[in-house]
Order: structure tokens, then sequence, then C-alpha cells
């Protein structure tokens, strides 16, 4: 039971990290590799609040998520708005994104140094609850409850709002979406600051939950992203969330009964599998050929 | 400035980078190749005899040739369930096997796990210059070649490759065995110098790297990948001895020099370089008229031979019926026009015949073959050639390119014979060369051949399509509204160029929505609605039939009604 609670905090993490991701490919058709930058410098964010200017963990959260939204903004306006219109524009996207988020981790390196970082001592609520015989800490409760709040709130934006409206219009035809009088450009800068705000509360909730940050922090969760939303199915957003869950909970029991350093593995695994049985993943569509 | 190891490092990430160039240049994304690295270089030191036994060169000579074998046994084996993935799902599948062979090797016993392996240094500079000249003279002979032109194809629009006869799944697999072979060959450069290798030397942060180098190189020109490498090794090189320390500047400057080349030099570094753009060398005539001895000599089935059988075609949509219960038949030379309103069923019907799209119920016979049970590129071969609705050329190629793949399926393969510079190879470059010309200059086209396909106008692509469908010298020709966008002088150059062609023992099936052009051109004209032939006759009998009229301009009952 304890197990199956720790994959489902981790699992949380990985899906609202992972959904920012599958937003912006299925609005847009761009991988935006500059995702985990943004997970690693919103941890860092994260702790300096907390230790600077000695608010309270929860505080820290709304302002991590505006500070992922701006972030989210200058990645579109210099990494991909200026691509958009070339034919090679998913290479240049990847290549722009990667170099966009390789200053960003320059830049907290310069901020913060090469070391790993953490909370000061006491800023975590000491509750603790019993649920079915498993300890669970009020912060792992918290976590699992934010994750799946800003998820929902996502998935209903998207479907019934004005602006979710205006997403999967341009998901189906940018040009079209245009024509309709759609701002397309406003449309795919808010997409981007939506997702980078949530992989940024992401960033910040993972740095809780390990009571650690670092530079690499991003890269490592990149990959179990990656997987998550290939599981999911590209651009579906429950998938993300069904995807996130599923591979936490793999982890923790890949951990228990195989050992610990094969637990990557459980990802790759996973994911092999599903390109090979069912490319589009457990919740995409599939895509029909045009001609 | 140029270190030892600063030359050696310059070559290795070139040789790497050449690995993601492979693929790149057929417009696939793999991020396997730290992967194939890995498995090269761990194997390649574990079964290479010792240097003390043999001696220096003979033992890396072996040591690469089964990090090569490796690299490129894992290429097949990854290669063969993913080549039918695409773009970001290839990236990371393969990025997927790269991870899974890093934790496999760390929890190896004989790679030394996670502390890795020790490996004697034997690499010295110059052989690592020597092999990556090896592989950039691979890449450079293989450039204008039928196979490097075939991948371009590949990159540029793979289903038009495919309709011109190109075998795409064998074409992407072996470019990423390629790649494999290269990685390998990478992998073990990498572990006979650093003296000791773990698997964390070969993983994403790596892969990154070498599709970093490519790119900025440029991923289009063969020196790209050379470029990319002398440039990025460079950089932290110049950083330090102008005395650039702190930590954290070298990678910022890194990042922003890469966002720039990303943003303004569109083509990587390699841009800069001029292009060397395909020309046509007049030779004497004598050599012209041996040169024109035809490419063409596919014997196209006569009069009243069948070229076009369908019986009860069909197809659905999820219960829409696009077509249903088409019965046509079609006899060599004829000039067939196919019209109807739009959503009527006419491009889903070539797509049929053409073996894009697979029927759901009926018979289909296409010069003995049936569309519905080959792959594209073998209906191409049996002498099926079409154009485009929306016209699907190889933006990025010149307008002579474009027709030169459009003879893929007449010519022969070039590509090992330029490696050793025969002149037969040199021989049928020309020869296919003149051919897409003489095609380009049928259709119009003569000057323009230089012009990548891009630059021309709407008209010009259209022309242009219907050169390169030529150029594969077919039997049966599929033009769909080939006069779209054309104004009446182009239309009806068009219209002759149709008869000429028909002359020549060509099948045409024409798509058309200007029925003045139709009637003027066709010999019979079958009329499509709602999916089902409502009509079929001579130009004269179509003209008069009432249900025709009915469909194009509605009904006078329904006129009233409304």
């Amino acid at each position: 039971m304890q197990q199956l609670l720790n994959g489902l905090f981790t699992g949380s993490i990985y899906a609202l990290f992972a959904i920012g991701f599958t937003l912006v490919f299925g609005v847009l058709d761009r991988l935006n590799l500059a995702h985990p930058a943004v997970f690693a410098v919103s941890a860092f964010v994260g702790i300096e609040l907390v230790e600077v200017a000695g608010l309270s963990i929860w505080y820290t959260l709304p302002i991590v998520f505006v500070v992922g939204g701006l972030l989210g903004i200058i990645i579109e306006r210099v990494a991909f708005r200026p691509l958009k219109n070339r034919p090679d524009a998913h290479f240049a996207g990847l290549i722009s994104s990667i170099a966009l988020a390789g200053m960003f981790i320059a830049l907290l390196q310069w901020r913060y140094g090469p070391n790993t970082r953490r909370f000061p001592a006491d800023s975590f609520p000491s509750t603790t609850f019993t649920v079915f015989g498993a300890q669970v800490t009020l912060l792992q409760v918290a976590i699992l409850v934010i994750s799946v709040a800003l998820m929902v709130a996502l998935t209903l934006l998207v479907a019934k709002s004005r602006l979710g409206r205006g997403m999967r219009a341009i998901a189906e035809n940018p040009t079209a979406a245009r024509v309709l009088g759609i701002n397309v450009d406003r449309v795919t800068m808010t997409t981007f600051a939506i997702s980078s705000a949530l992989g940024a509360v992401a960033g910040a909730l993972f740095a809780m939950n390990v009571n650690s940050a670092q530079l690499g922090m991003g890269t490592a969760i990149e990959l179990k992203g990656l997987a998550v939303i290939i599981v999911g199915g590209m651009g579906s957003l429950p998938g993300a969330l069904v995807g996130g869950l599923l591979l936490g909970l793999a982890e923790v029991f890949a951990v228990a009964n195989i050992g610990s350093s094969w637990r990557d593995m459980v990802a790759f695994g996973l994911l092999f599998l599903i390109l090979l049985v069912r490319p589009q993943g457990l919740f995409g569509a599939r895509k029909v050929r045009e001609v | 400035m140029f270190t030892e190891s600063t030359l050696v490092f310059i070559a290795l990430s070139a040789i790497f980078a050449y690995s993601f160039y492979a693929v790149l240049v057929a417009g696939q994304l793999s991020l396997g190749q730290a992967g194939f690295a890995s498995l090269a270089a761990f194997t390649g030191a574990a079964l290479a005899p010792s240097p003390n036994d043999v001696g220096d060169l003979p033992a890396l000579l072996i040591a690469i040739f089964i990090g090569m074998t490796v690299g490129a046994l894992a290429a097949v084996i990854l290669g063969l369930p993913t080549m039918r993935l695409r773009g970001v799902f290839l990236a990371i599948a393969t990025l997927a096997f790269a991870e899974a062979v890093r934790i496999l090797i760390i929890n190896m016993d004989w790679t030394g796990g996670a502390q890795g392996m020790s490996v004697p240094k034997i690499l010295e500079p110059w052989m690592a210059w020597v092999l990556l000249a090896l592989v950039a003279y691979w890449f450079w002979r293989q450039g204008p070649s039928r196979y490097g032109r075939a991948l371009e194809a590949i990159r540029e629009d793979e289903l038009a490759a495919r309709a011109m006869g190109i075998d795409v799944g064998t074409h992407r697999l072996s470019a990423f065995i390629a790649a494999g072979a290269i990685a390998g060959l990478y992998g073990v450069l990498w572990a006979f110098y650093v003296r000791l290798i773990a698997p964390e030397d070969f993983g994403f942060a790596q892969a990154i790297d070498g599709l970093v180098t490519a790119v900025v190189g440029g991923s289009t020109a063969f020196v790209g990948p050379l470029l990319g490498s002398v440039f990025l090794t460079m950089v932290p090189e110049v950083q330090r001895a102008i005395g650039i320390e702190a930590g954290w500047i070298r990678p910022f400057l890194a990042s922003l020099l890469l966002l720039l080349v990303i943003l303004f030099l569109p083509g990587g570094l390699a841009s800069l370089l001029p292009r060397r753009v395909a020309r046509l060398v007049s030779g004497s005539d004598s050599e012209q008229a041996e040169l024109e001895s035809r490419l063409a000599q596919r014997v196209h089935p006569t009069e009243g031979q069948t070229v076009v059988n369908l019986q009860g075609l069909g197809k659905d949509y999820g219960g829409v019926h696009a077509n249903r219960d088409i019965d046509l038949h079609i006899t060599g030379g004829e000039v067939i026009g196919l019209i109807g309103p739009n959503g009527a069923g006419k491009t889903t019907l070539v797509n049929m015949i053409s073996g894009l799209t697979r029927s759901t119920s009926g018979t289909a016979e296409v010069l003995g073959l049936d569309p519905g049970k080959v792959a594209v590129h073998k209906v191409a071969a049996a002498g099926v050639s079409r154009t485009f609705q929306h016209s699907k050329l190889f933006a990025r190629l010149s307008a002579l390119e474009n027709v030169m793949v459009g003879g893929h399926l007449v010519s022969k393969p070039t590509f090992l014979r330029r490696l050793f510079w025969l002149p037969s190879a040199r021989r049928d470059e020309r020869r296919l060369a003149v051919h897409a010309a003489s095609c380009l200059e049928r259709v119009g086209l003569g000057d323009k051949a230089g012009n990548r396909a891009s630059a021309l106008s709407y008209g010009d692509q259209r022309r242009l399509e219907i050169a390169r469908a030529l150029a594969s010298d077919p039997s049966l020709l599929i033009l769909d509204e080939p006069a779209a966008g054309m104004n009446h002088v182009e239309a009806d150059a068009l219209s002759d160029l149709i008869g000429s062609l028909s002359t020549d023992g060509l099948t045409i099936l024409l798509i058309e929505h200007n029925v003045g052009m139709v009637m003027k051109t066709c010999s019979r004209i079958v009329v499509l609605n709602f999916g089902e032939v409502i009509a079929t006759g001579t130009p004269e009998e179509i003209a008069n039939n009432p249900a025709v009229v009915e469909a194009y301009l509605g009904s006078a009952e329904s006129e009233e009604a409304s």
C-alpha cells in the first residue's frame, strides 16, 4: 500500500510535467525541449523564495506558476516564433529550444553554483496521515491534489473555453484558424505560457517531494516525460495523466521487485512496447494520411 | 590553439555528427546513435586483440570492424520494427533504445558496470582524420547519386517519393544502417582514445550534441557535420584562449551561439558556402545522340489491351461511401476524362488505382497488378505515374533534380560506382540528366531547370509535376487537376501536350474541372457523382446526357422547389 501511494505521488508529478509537454505538441505539433529547463529553474526559484523571502512553501507555488508562464512566453518568442515558416521548423524548433534550455541552465549555474540545493530545514509541515496502514505526509497529499486539480482545470479549459476552442482549431489547421479570425500568435503564446506554468509547478513540487534541486534534474525527468506522452498518446491530455500515474506506479514496483538499477528501464520498456503495438498511444487518435 | 586532443575531438565529433547526417538527409530524426556507439565501443574494446600482441593499427582496425558491424546490426534490429514511425515518434523510440542500452551496460559485469572499462589509448590524430575523411568522402559521393537523390526526395515528400517508384522502406532502413555503422565507428574511436569508457559517455546529452553538431553545420550539404564540429569544438577553446573562465559563461555562450546559428542560418553553417547547382554539360552532337539513346524503353499496352479494369470497386470511410460499385475498363492508348462535382470521389478513385488508398470492396487490376495488394512503388514500377491535386514537389530540390527523381525507375543505381569514380556512373548520371531535361523541355520548362521547385510559379509547378511523372516512362499517366490555376492559353498548351503523349502510346486518365478542355482532349469521359459512375461515353454523349447536366447544374425541379 505504501508502495502504491508513493507511486501515485511521483506519478502525479510526472503527469503534471508531461501534460505541459503534450499540450504544446498536441496544439502546435512542436516538441519543446526547453520544458525540462523550466522544470529545473522553477525548483531553484521555489527554494530561493522560501529561503530568502521566507515565504511558506504554499505561497511559492502561485509565484512559480507565474514565473513558468513568463518563461513560456520567452521560449515561444525566442525559440519558436521566428522559425514557424521554415520547411524544417520541426528540427529547428528542437534545436533552438535545446539552445535556450542551455542558456537557462547556465544562468542557474551562475546564480546558484553547481551544487545541490535544499529547502530550509523547517519549511515542510510535519502533519502525517495514516491511510490503509500507510504513512502519508500532508505534503504528499498536497502534491497529488494540486497536480490533479491543475490537470483537470487544464482539460476543462481546453474542452470548454474560448481559448481552448482556439487551441483545438489551431491543432486542426493553423491557416484555417487564422482565416476564421483566431489570433493564432496569441493563442500559441498562451499555450506555451500555460504549458510552462504547469511544468514549473511540477518542478517546484518535485523539489519539495525529494527536498533537493540539481541543475540536471530537468534532463532526468525529460526522458520520463517523453515516455509518458508517448504511452498516453501524443497530444492527449487524459493520456498524459494516466501515463504519468502508470509510470510512477510501474517504477515503484520495479524497484521493489527487480532492483533500483533497473528502474529507468521500466519507462523505456513501456515506451518501446507502446510504440510497437499501438503507436498512437493509449488515448491518442490515429492520424489519417492525406493526399 | 589546436592541441592534439582538440584535433582528435574535432574529428570524433564530426564522425558522430555524420551518423546523424546519414539519416537527416532522408528526413529522419534518430537519437539512437549514442546507443549504437555504446554497444560498439564496449564490444569492440572487449573483443579486439591487445595492441601489445598485434600492434596498434591492426588492433584498432579489428576493433573498428567489430564496432561497425555491431552498430550496423543494432541498427537493423532497431530499424526493422521502428522504420514505420515518423518524426518525433522515431526520435523518441530510438532515444528509448539508447537509454535502454545504457542501463543494460550499467547492469552488465563484462562492461565494468557504472565504473566503466579501461581501454588502451592507441588512436593517433592522423588516424582519426583519415577515417573522418573516408566518412566525408562517402557522403560527398552519395549526394548526387541516384540513391542520394532518392533519400532527399523522401525527406521532402515521402508520399510523392513512393509514387515515383522509390522503395521508401528499404531506403530509410539503409540510411539507418549507415548511421548505425558510423556511430559504431565513433564509439570505437572514442574508446581507444579516452582510456576509460563509461556508459555515461553515451547518454542523452551526447546524442543531443551529435544532433546539434549536424544541424548547426547543415544537414543538406556533406561538409555540414565537419563545419559544425569545428565550430562547436572551437567555441570553448576560443573562450579559454581569451580568458573566459567562469563555469557558467562557457555553456551560456555556446548555447547562445547555437541559438543564433539556428535562427539566422537556416541551412546551417554549410549554407555560407556557395551551393553547387546541378547543370547540364552539353557535349558533342554524337555524344548527345548517344546519351539520348533512350532511357524510355517500356512497351506500352496497345489499343484494345487492358490497362485498368475495375469491378465493383468501393471505398468506405467509416460509413461514408467515397466510392461505390465502380466498374471501369480502360484500354491502351485511351485518353479518359474523369469529371464530377467536388467531393464526387474522383481523387479517391485515382488513389485506389495508383495504390495509395486501399479499396474496401470490389477488385482492381492495373497493368497486371492488384494495386490494393502491393506496395505503391511496385505499382509505379509497373508503369503507373501520377501528379497530385495539391502539388507535391520536392520543394528544396531544383526542377531538374525533381524530374531526375521522377526518372528513378528508368535509371541505374550510381552510388557505389561513384565511390570508385567509374566513368560508367558519370555516363549514367548524364544520361538521366539529359532524359530529365528533355521531359522539362516537353512541358515547356526547359529554361527553368536550375530553379528550386518552391521558387517556381504555380502554373510552372503544375507543369513540373507532369514532367516528373513523365520521367518514369509510364504506360498509364494519371493527371489530377493539372489545369487548375492555368489560364486558357496554358490549358490549351496542356491539352496539346496530352494529345501528343497519347500519340506516343501512353494511356491517360485526366481529372479536370475545366469541362471544355476535357471535351476537347479526351476520347471517353467518365462522370462521377456521390461516389458512383453516373455516365460514361464520348464527349458528345456526355454533353447531351441529362443526368450529367443535372449533377452539374442542379435539376429544374429542385430549382423550382427552392
